[in-house]
Parts: structure tokens; sequence; C-alpha cells
């Protein structure tokens, strides 16, 4: 993106166009994470009578939240699942675009197959896994028994499987939707370079690596930042599942948020968790954003 | 692949990849579509025939009454058409603040562009716990209490959804934005004939987003809203999945669920032929 | 393809634009303004005529059970309006439990009107006394004519969870208690009585796990996944309840370590049941249906259910007790409470509804269709009832466990301390830490949850 062909606008027209987004942003999003950063300061329970009021402390929240040992796992598990979600989601996500944007017959629904997931409510989706998880005859194990698997079944109530299990369901849920996105990217890509690529005699593999994943890298860096900040927003299937258990292995931080602010009615503790929450997805998705577009100039 | 100079053996090869691609892919849709099968056939089967080992599919007969008995248990026709209205709402007003929104930030050099993008990407990171009292005490103030309208209306600008133009602008060929403007397109022109016809893709995309999402959100609706009158599907929904007392109750919570989920499967078999428009690895234009 | 994409678009738009004005239903419910120049008409005090204004609340209330609530409220509600054609009463359905406090919650936090009613959890008491969110009820039973008579009559472990600070605060609505559900007729065919003592417990669960084609049919599913519902009737049992009071927690009592460590020999020293947490509340009762085990724990909400797909004699008792002879169980469920918050009209009008939905045939009523326990002894006179126990004599077994039931876990910060006991537990059940040590770990971290609440 050269300077020069970007129009240097002098007057306020960006701004308008803009306005009506911002607006609405400002008003339901932006008061309240000012309001939360206003809360993060100040010691209110709501479930305590002499709490009810807010104190101020200062760092007093982040300071508890850094110093307790249940905190600490909780970032742990959610790197866990950070960790397990994001990746896998986006290879699947762009293998399962491979394979549907071909001329097939019934090609629509292989999209079908794979998108579906996005369109149930997570609630209902994670209800069905419930079951598919069931010890014994849930369909999940009975699937991998089928496969040779000899090992343990209770994938909701151990706590070395319970993680395991809400990954699996974000990545099943969640992989058929960046797959959309990497087939609207597929659309755009230039044919010509594929036409000299053929000629040149390059087979599936190359044309592959060498050609399609690089042009789609800004795909990529969106659907990066996007997987990234939904593996963080989406615990409605840990409610479902594993309650966050068995022994907390399964809460990652917005569970715990939700813990803190309706469970224990703390306000400032789940106000501190909300800063700490929209610091690391602002962070992130600034990090990628800077070095995508330093990558491009 | 390559075109017809290549000798047989390759072809027959070729021939052969496709069918394994075509094996393979039919078993991994398969495999990724079996939970709503087994809740398809669930959502048949006799309500008081329990699930167990071996016996985990079809019941003793097939019968429609766990639809039957969903749909009486709450007001689903009164829900499908909020639902269908705040969707709608929310999609037609956000395709116009995205459009416009994205076209600025991928168009134009203005000061505080960076800035005043990341504040709009806020409202991806902002956990819901945290908008619910704020919000629903702006609803009140604005005198919108338990209508659509409060449902919808916080979602009227899209951080997502501006990130995505702006990325499927900046895909658009420079040479062409520039033409254009040579041309003496006004900026109107240039989001109708150059921005716009191959963002298509993206818009569908977000479209398909946007409304999924807001067909299954559950807590805000919930919230800000107390009457059927303007309730939508989850909240039907959540008759059949929190039954704390009893655990779950697998063939009703299917038949609910596959009737809250019918018409978003039915859209996108509608819209899913849109997205492929004319790119193909044949080398062909 | 352009100009079509711009007509859709206005299209949608216009689609919008008349959504909006169609927007808002025909009568909004009336969350923020009273009836208009209220006084307060209910009191039956008032010496003069009383001018009866009319006065409409809401009611906010969870579905839990596999039931249709909502209609069965609104019945309800129209024989109440039908009595009292002044009052209005608004069901809201708000979701689960969890769901109708945060309504309530977010309601008042967001400065708006709470509704004046609302069925909520026992045990979310003392939350709900600290936050201010509700109103002591002693005034309106004082002003009964049979007021102690009234409370009186309702079943004593469902009250339970009711009293604080000398002051009544919930009246019980939808409750249920921890059964064990057992298949009669194979405990018939192995010759086995059902279980007096634990010992006997742990052997007829030995004596029904049997190996089926490779798999194994467990002689007892016990689901821990959620699990301080389903282990207090076990610490009962073995002498003592995990809470004295709303301060004080006894999780490292030597009777409660013990009833943990019963829970877990059923598994490891009886083989009786599957090692390490079971997550398989939801599907307890079709296991006991089809055979694929021999009893379960579960809640008496699931009886319905079970009558309706099973094909054997179902026995419903408490749990057997440590000592020969002794049971134990425990109540659930949610209350009425009514909110401080509404304008007193609200109030008053909402104490007339519960009034009236605890007369016994309601109660009775309410329990023959939905499974949820008639509350109160009265209800078990009235004719539907007598007629329903002669039909379904485990009706009166799942009210008669309660007379065994200590009191539902409930205490100051509750969600903390829950959260810790679970915890716990669960590390005990998957073997990581002995039940003392964990017991002790639990206490300890209760404890100085407590201390903020409790000076």
């Amino acid at each position: 993106m050269s300077a020069s062909s970007l129009r240097k606008k002098r007057s306020g027209l960006p701004y308008l166009l803009i306005l009506p987004t911002a607006g609405f942003v400002a008003l339901f999003t932006a008061w309240p994470v000012l309001l939360s950063f206003y809360q993060s300061f100040f010691l209110q329970r709501l479930n305590i009578a002499r709490f009810r009021d807010p104190t101020f402390i200062g760092f007093g929240n982040y300071v508890d939240l850094f110093s307790d040992p249940y905190f600490l796992q909780v970032i742990e598990n959610t790197l866990t699942y950070i960790l397990g979600t994001v990746p896998i989601s986006i290879m699947l996500g762009f293998l399962f675009s491979l394979l549907v944007n071909r001329k097939v017959r019934g090609v629509g629904f292989f999209r079908l197959a794979f998108f579906h997931p996005m369109v149930l409510p997570m609630v209902s989706a994670a209800t069905i896994w419930l079951f598919f998880f069931t010890p014994d005859y849930g369909l999940f194990n009975t699937a991998l028994r089928a496969l040779g698997y000899t090992g343990a079944q209770n994938w909701t109530g151990n706590p070395d499987l319970a993680i395991l299990s809400v990954i699996i369901v974000a990545i099943w849920k969640n992989a058929g939707y960046y797959m959309i996105f990497y087939l609207a990217g597929l659309q755009n890509l230039p044919t010509d370079v594929y036409e000299a690529a053929a000629l040149d005699g390059a087979n599936g593999w190359q044309t592959l690596w060498k050609i399609t994943f690089p042009l789609l890298r800004r795909t990529t860096v969106f659907i990066t930042i996007i997987a990234f900040i939904d593996a963080f927003r989406t615990v409605d299937h840990i409610f479902v599942l594993t309650s966050g258990g068995p022994s907390r292995s399964s809460t990652v931080l917005l569970f715990e948020l939700w813990l803190e602010r309706f469970e224990y009615q703390d306000i400032g503790a789940s106000a501190a968790i909300t800063v700490i929450f929209i610091v690391v997805l602002l962070a992130f998705t600034v990090t990628n954003f800077i070095t995508s577009e330093r990558k491009e100039a | 692949m390559a075109a017809s100079t290549t000798p047989a053996p390759s072809a027959l090869l070729q021939r052969l990849g496709r069918w394994i691609t075509n094996l393979f892919a039919t078993a991994l849709g398969l495999l990724w579509s079996l939970p709503v099968l087994w809740a398809l056939v669930a959502s048949f089967r006799p309500p008081h025939d329990p699930m167990s080992r071996g016996d985990v599919w079809f019941g003793g007969f097939v019968t429609m009454e766990n639809y039957v008995r969903a749909w009486s248990l709450a007001p689903f026709g009164q829900y499908y058409i909020n639902t269908i209205v705040i969707v709608v709402m929310i999609l037609a007003v956000q395709l116009v603040t995205i459009v416009l929104a994205g076209f600025a930030f991928a168009n134009y050099e203005f000061f505080g562009k960076r800035w005043i993008f990341f504040f709009v990407l806020l409202q991806m990171m902002i956990p819901t716990s945290a908008l619910l009292a704020p919000n629903f005490a702006t609803i009140r103030w604005m005198g919108l209490f338990d209508t659509r309208l409060a449902i919808a209306i916080p979602y009227f600008g899209s951080a997502f959804g501006t990130f995505l133009m702006r990325q499927a602008f900046l895909e658009v060929p420079r040479d062409l934005v520039d033409a254009g403007v040579i041309d003496g397109c006004n900026w109107r022109q240039l989001i109708r004939h150059v921005y716009l016809p191959p963002a298509i893709p993206s818009l569908i995309a977000f479209g398909l987003s946007s409304a999924t999402w807001h067909w299954n959100e559950f807590l805000w609706p919930l919230i800000i809203t107390n009457s059927d009158a303007s309730r939508p599907l989850t909240a039907g929904l959540v008759r059949f999945t929190q039954l704390g007392e009893i655990g779950a109750q697998w063939s009703l919570l299917s038949a609910a669920t596959l009737m809250v989920a019918a018409p978003l499967f039915i859209v996108f078999l509608i819209f899913q032929r849109r997205f492929i428009q004319s790119f193909l690895h044949s080398g062909l234009k | 393809m352009k100009k079509r994409f711009g007509t859709l678009l206005i299209i949608l738009l216009i689609a919008s634009l008349a959504a909006c004005t169609t927007a808002a239903p025909a009568e909004p419910a009336e969350v923020e303004e009273p009836a208009p120049a209220e006084e307060t008409t209910m009191e039956e005090e008032t010496m003069e005529e009383p001018v009866i204004e009319p006065v409409t609340f809401q009611v906010f209330y969870p579905v839990a059970v596999d039931a249709p609530i909502a209609a069965i409220l609104n019945g309800y509600i129209e024989d109440f309006q039908a009595e009292y054609p002044y009052i209005t009463v608004e069901p809201v359905f708000s979701g689960g439990y969890a769901d109708v406090q945060t309504a309530i919650q977010t309601t008042i936090d967001g400065g708006g009107e709470p509704p004046a009613l609302g069925v909520m959890l026992a045990t979310a008491l003392y939350d709900l006394i600290n936050a201010g969110t509700i109103a002591p009820l002693d005034g309106y039973i004082a002003a009964m004519d049979d007021g102690d008579a009234y409370v009186a009559d309702f079943l004593p472990a469902f009250l339970s969870n009711s009293t604080y600070d000398g002051q009544l605060w919930s009246i019980p609505f939808q409750r249920s208690a921890v059964v064990l559900y057992y298949n009669a007729d194979m405990f018939a065919e192995a010759g086995i009585e059902p279980p007096t003592s634990w010992q006997s417990w742990a052997e007829a669960a030995q004596a029904l796990t049997v190996e089926v084609d490779g798999a194994t049919n467990w002689g007892l599913h016990f689901s821990s996944d959620w699990p301080y519902w389903l282990f207090q009737p076990l610490a009962i049992g073995a002498g003592q309840n995990i809470l004295v009071d709303d301060c004080t927690v006894t999780y490292d009592d030597p009777a409660v370590i013990d009833a943990l460590q019963f829970y877990i020999d059923l598994s490891e020293v009886y083989g009786a049941m599957p090692a390490g947490v079971q997550a398989t509340w939801p599907t307890d009762p079709p296991d006991l249906a089809s055979g694929a085990t021999a009893m379960i724990t579960h809640s008496t909400g699931s009886l319905t259910g079970l009558l309706d797909s099973v094909d054997f004699e179902l026995g419903v008792m408490p749990y057997p007790g440590r000592e020969e002879g002794t049971y134990a169980s425990v109540p659930g469920g949610g209350n009425f409470y009514i909110m401080q918050g509404a304008p007193e009209d609200q109030r008053e009008a909402a104490w007339l509804f519960v009034e009236f939905l605890t007369r016994p045939e309601y109660v009775a009523d309410f329990s023959i269709q939905t499974g949820y326990i008639a509350h109160r002894y009265s209800a078990y006179d009235t004719d539907a009832m007598l007629a329903y126990v002669a039909d379904v004599p485990q009706a009166l077994d799942a009210r008669d466990a309660l007379e065994f039931a200590g009191a539902e876990l409930a205490t100051q910060n509750l969600g903390q301390v829950r959260g810790i006991l679970h915890d716990y537990i669960q590390r005990a059940i998957n073997g990581e830490m002995t039940a003392a040590d964990a017991m002790a770990a639990a206490q300890a971290e209760a404890e100085a949850a407590l201390v903020d609440f409790c000076p």
C-alpha cells in the first residue's frame, strides 16, 4: 500500500463515514469498558453488607489476583486452551476450504457439513457433546474404541482430560467458521499466478504451499486474530460440559470472570479481570496487526 | 492441474488423487456431522426410551412427539418472528455501517486512523458480563426496555464487520482504485463500482457470521426483555437446556435445537454457492 | 449484479425501519413505573373502606424440570386473578436459577425496578440478604389470622434455608430432595434386600456389579461433577453435616472425611462403581431405566421421568446411613423471595400470590404435575394427592426421605465456599490427595473465605 495511492483527506469525510460505527461502539462498548476500568480500583462485594459500597484500594484487586495460586492456574488453563484450540481450528479451516473449493457434485453439502456446527446454539451443541462424552456408550468413546483406543474415557470428569473435552468441542464448532473466511479469501486470488505456475509444471503441493498459502497471508492473520479472540470469548460449553472442573482444571479466564461476578459477587475483582481480558486481547491484536502491516510495506 | 497435453498415466494418477480426496472429504464431513446426525435421529426417538449401550440411535419406533411437545412448551411462532426481525434489523444496519467504515479505513489516510481503528476493535474484546448492567442502564435511559430494538441496537456498529471489510477492501488492487479516481468517481461510486464487487464473498461471510451469532445469542436478550412479544428463539430454547434438577432430555432438546437451527441451515445452503465465483485450480479464467 | 445488491440493501433497510416501528410490543411490561397514585391498599388492618387501586407485579421464575411450568403457572395466575381482580400478575420466564438471579441483579444494577417476586434457590438466602435484594416476610405472616399455623404446615426440611437472624425470608415453592433410586426387580432376582446401612449398601452394589459382553454394568452410579448436593447425605449419614450454620463449615470433621472415604471405597474397595469423578448426572436416570445400573443417586425431580421410562418396579429411598437402620437425605430446589426494591403495593400483592399458591390444593396440584415434592403437610390430605399417591406410592417415599434430611449447604459467600468443597472433594475422588488431606485443606480455605463475612 504505497502512500501515494491513499488519498490524504483533509476534509472530514473519513470521520463522517466512521461516525455511525464509532458512535454505537462508544455508547455500548466504550462506556462499559471505562466503567469496568474504574471499578477495578475499588473493593466492592455485593454479598457482604459492609462491602456493598465501593472503597478505593488502588491496585489491590490486581495484586490479589496475581498472588492467588488459583488465578495463576486459571491463566495456565487459558494458555493451554488457546494453544489447543486456535492453531488446530485454523489449520482445519484451511483444509476444509481447500476440500470444498472444488467443482464436485454435491459440494454444497460438504460445505454444510463443515460449517453447520457454527449455526447451532453453543449450549445445545455442548449438551449434545455431553452425551457424546459419556463413558462407555457415548459416541465419541465408541468411535475411539473402534479406532483402537483403549485409554481413559471419562472426558469430562478426569482432570487431565477435561480441558481436552472443551478444546475438542471448540475446534468442532469453529473450524467451519474459519473455512468460510478462507473461502472468501480464495475467491480473490489472482488467476494469472496460477497459470504461470501451471505452465512451469508446478504440482499441487507446490502450488499450495508456495503460492496459495502465502497469498492468503492477510486472511490468515485476520483469522488468527478472530480465532484468538473467539477462544477467549466463548465459554458456554464449559458451563455445560465441566462447570470449570474437575478441580478447576478447565476454568479459563472468562469462566473465572463469570464466577467472580455472579457467584462471588465481587465487582472489583471481576472488573479487574475484565481489564486484564481486554488488555490481553488488545495487545495480541495490535501486535499482530502492526507486524503484519509492516511486512506489507 | 495442468492442461490436456499431459501423458495418460499421469491423468490416471490425477483421477486417483481426486478420488482419494473425495473419499477423505466425505469421511471427514460425515465425522464432522455426527453430532447433529445423532441429534436428528434422537429427536425422533420416543421420549421415554432411554439410551444405553448399543442403543443410542433409533428407538423402538419413530415419533414426532418431541417436536410437537417442544413447539407447545414455548411460543416458538412468536419467537421465530422476533428472531428474524432482530437479525434482519441488525444485519441491515451493520451492512451500511461496516461498508462505510471499512471503506474509510481502507481508502483514506487521516489523523488518528490507527487509534480510532483499535478503539472500534474494542467491541470484539469486551466480555458480555461486563456489558450487561451498563447497557441495561443505557437502554432504559433511551426508553427502549423490553423491545426488539433494544436487543439489536448495541450491535449496529460492528467491529468485526469493520475489520473484515477493511481487510476485503485492502485486497482490491490499487490500480483499480486509482483508475476509478482518475475516471472521476466520487466516494459513493468508488464503493459501488470498485470496492464492493470483489468484496461480496466477504460480505456474505459476514452476513452468515452476524446472523448465526445473533440468532443464537442468549443472555443479553433475556436480560433486556421480559415479554414474549419481543423475545427471540433462544428464550424458548433455554427451557430445554437448563433442566438442572433432572439433567438433559436428549430427544426433546435435540428436537428443540433443530427447530431453532433449521432456518440457518437452509439460509446457508442457499447462500453458500455465492462463495464460489470464478476461482478454480484449473488455470482457466 | 451491483444494482440488485443495492436494491437488496434498500429493501433490507426499509424492512428494518418497518420492523423498528413495530419493534415495541403493544404493551411493554411496566418495570419502571408503578401504578399511579398508589396508596398501600392491601393492609388488612385499615379502618376505613379500602380504596382498591389496581396493581401489577412481575414474578421471575426458572424452569428446571421437564414440565410445562409456564402453562401451569399461567393457569394458577388465572385462578388468582379471578379471586383478586385488581391484581395482575406478569410471569417472566428467565432461564435457569442462575439466570433469574442474574436478571434480577442486573435490573437492580442497571437502575431498574426489580420484580416484586422471584423464584430462586433456597440456598441463595445469605447472598440475597447481604446484597439487600430481598425483604423479610415476618410482617406478612404476623398479619395473617393463622400465621403460626401457616408456617408450621410446611415440611420443616424445606424451611431450613429460610430463616436468618430471627426472621423468615423465603417460602418454599419448587422443592426436591436427594434420594437413592433402585431397581427393585434386580434386587429381588439377586435375593438382596434394599440396603439399610453403608455396609449393606456397598455389598449390594458390589453384588449387582456384573460384566456384560466385555463391559461393566456397575451396581451404583453416583454423580460427582457437581458433588456437594449428592455428597451431603453421606456426611449426614455418617453423623455430621458439612455445615453447622451460615458461618461454620465442618469439612474436616472426621465423620465428613469418613463419608468421603466411603465414596472412594465404593469403587476402590468394593469395585461397585466407576473410579474417579463421575460426570453422569444427565445419563444416570436413563442408565437406571435401561438396566445398565442397579442404583443411582439423584433428585426426586427425576421421579416422574423415571416412572415413565422404567419397565421394572422402581424403588425410592433415602441414602442408608452409616449405622444400621439409619438414613439420610438433603433438600434442594427453589423458594419464593420478595424483592426489597419493588414498591410496597406490589410486594403486598406478591405476598397474596404466594399465600394463594401455597394453599394445599395448589401445592398438591403443582407437585402432581411437575414431580416436585409437595411441601406442606395439608397438601397430602387433599383428594387429588390421596389419589395420586395411591397410584404412585414412590411419591410418598420421596416425601418421607425428608424425615432424615439435614440442611442443604448454604453459607455466607456460598459460591466460594462451595467451590472450595467441590475442588477438594474432586481431588480426593480422583486420587490426587487423600480424603483427610483434602478435607483439611478445604476447611482451611473455606474458613479463610468466610472471614470477611462472619465477624
